[in-house]
């Protein structure tokens, strides 16, 4: 066969596909736009701070004096109060946590005696292999997780059997015929 | 039809929060990508959901869309992102190939030839990994230049040429092997 007779079978073959396929479109921007009605899209991260320093007819200079004097004011206090007040001190010297802000260090635990291997696939490890340890020898398998605020699905899969029903998730999920866990970090709704 | 035309403009009413003018988008991408995401996946309910999700998921990040890049190089990287994770999610619930569909016209003869040529072809494309098949989706369906496919599949260029390559080549033994040899 040469390859320009297996290029145009490919591009027939595709483009015939989706020709024959197609009609489960009909209607899709229907349902997107009555799905999507009332809702924004997400504002970026840096959204707010454009808006903050956006130029308006009080001029720039204003809006940045006004975001500098209450740095200051935040810093003044922040420092104040890590010197005289005992209460707070800890807190303000206490080293930065692994995690960055927001995110939370997750335990993942599930008890499997007889299982060979455990890992746990999700939405925050894009459904790869995360694997569980089992140290001491217990038949209790864990693994610590940095998850990042919002909905995070998952299950584990015990000695490559699907396992959705983890005891210490907040919900759970019916999923192409199978059971899948949920946790929720901070706010809650916010799909990852 | 949206009064609005040109794409920036629906692009800037969408991020105002004009569902109406995201309507318009869908409808103009809406082909391609729920091609890219059948071409990937091989399987339409897969692909009819994924390109539900994929326009939801980019209406939804559209800020984090910048206005001097190509959209459906940014749209077709979230489809191509979401089947990439379905796939892996796949490893684990397995789903039977939908049955073959052709429509050869009236002639019977031709209707046995179409079907059973297009039958190996599209086993040729099934039985090729994700690696290659996903770069020759994007080429030989969405039309995409290497640059692009390189963009959307986070690649380097010759990467994705040489899966091209290589892709086209098993394909050709596959095919040789199961007879056929002309088109």
């Amino acid at each position: 066969m040469k390859t320009d007779n297996l290029d145009r079978l490919l591009t027939d073959l595709l483009h015939e596909e989706v020709e024959r396929e197609s009609f489960c479109l009909e209607g899709l921007e229907e349902r997107i736009v009555t799905e999507m009605s009332g809702r924004l899209p997400r504002s970026g991260p840096f959204d707010l701070l454009k808006r903050l320093l956006a130029p308006t007819r009080g001029g720039r200079f204003a809006q940045v004096s006004v975001i500098g004097a209450t740095a200051v004011i935040f810093l003044a206090v922040g420092i104040f109060l890590g010197n005289h007040l005992p209460v707070f001190a800890p807190a303000l010297r206490r080293p930065a946590p692994a995690a960055r802000a927001g995110e939370n260090e997750i335990l993942f635990v599930i008890p499997a005696p007889e299982a060979q291997s455990v890992v746990v696939v999700g939405s925050f490890n894009d459904w790869d292999e995360t694997p569980l340890a089992d140290a001491d020898g217990d038949g209790v398998w864990t693994v610590n997780i940095t998850l990042s605020p919002g909905r995070h699905e998952y299950a584990f899969v015990i000695d490559g059997r699907w396992w959705g029903h983890d005891p210490l998730a907040d919900a759970h999920v019916r999923s192409f015929g199978e059971y899948n866990s949920v946790r929720y970090i901070g706010r809650v709704g916010d799909d990852v | 039809m949206y009064r609005v035309q040109d794409e920036v403009s629906l692009l800037r009413a969408s991020l105002a929060g004009e569902t109406e003018a995201w309507g318009e988008i869908v409808s103009r991408y809406k082909e391609a990508v729920f091609g890219l995401c059948l071409g990937f996946l091989r399987n339409r309910a897969d692909a009819e959901d994924l390109t539900h999700d994929a326009f939801i998921r980019a209406y939804v990040n559209l800020r984090r869309y910048r206005l001097d890049k190509k959209f459906s190089t940014w749209l077709f990287t979230i489809a191509s992102n979401l089947c990439r994770n379905r796939l892996r999610y796949r490893r684990y619930h397995p789903v039977a190939p939908p049955p073959l569909q052709i429509d050869g016209g009236n002639d019977p003869a031709q209707i046995v030839a179409q079907e059973d040529r297009a039958a190996q072809v599209r086993g040729g494309i099934d039985s090729l990994p994700y690696d290659y098949r996903a770069p020759l989706v994007l080429r030989y369906y969405n039309d995409l230049s290497y640059k692009e496919i390189a963009e959307v599949l986070s690649l380097p260029e010759g990467t994705v040429k040489t899966r091209i390559h290589r892709g086209k080549i098993r394909l050709k033994h596959v095919l040789e092997n199961e007879g056929v040899t002309h088109v």
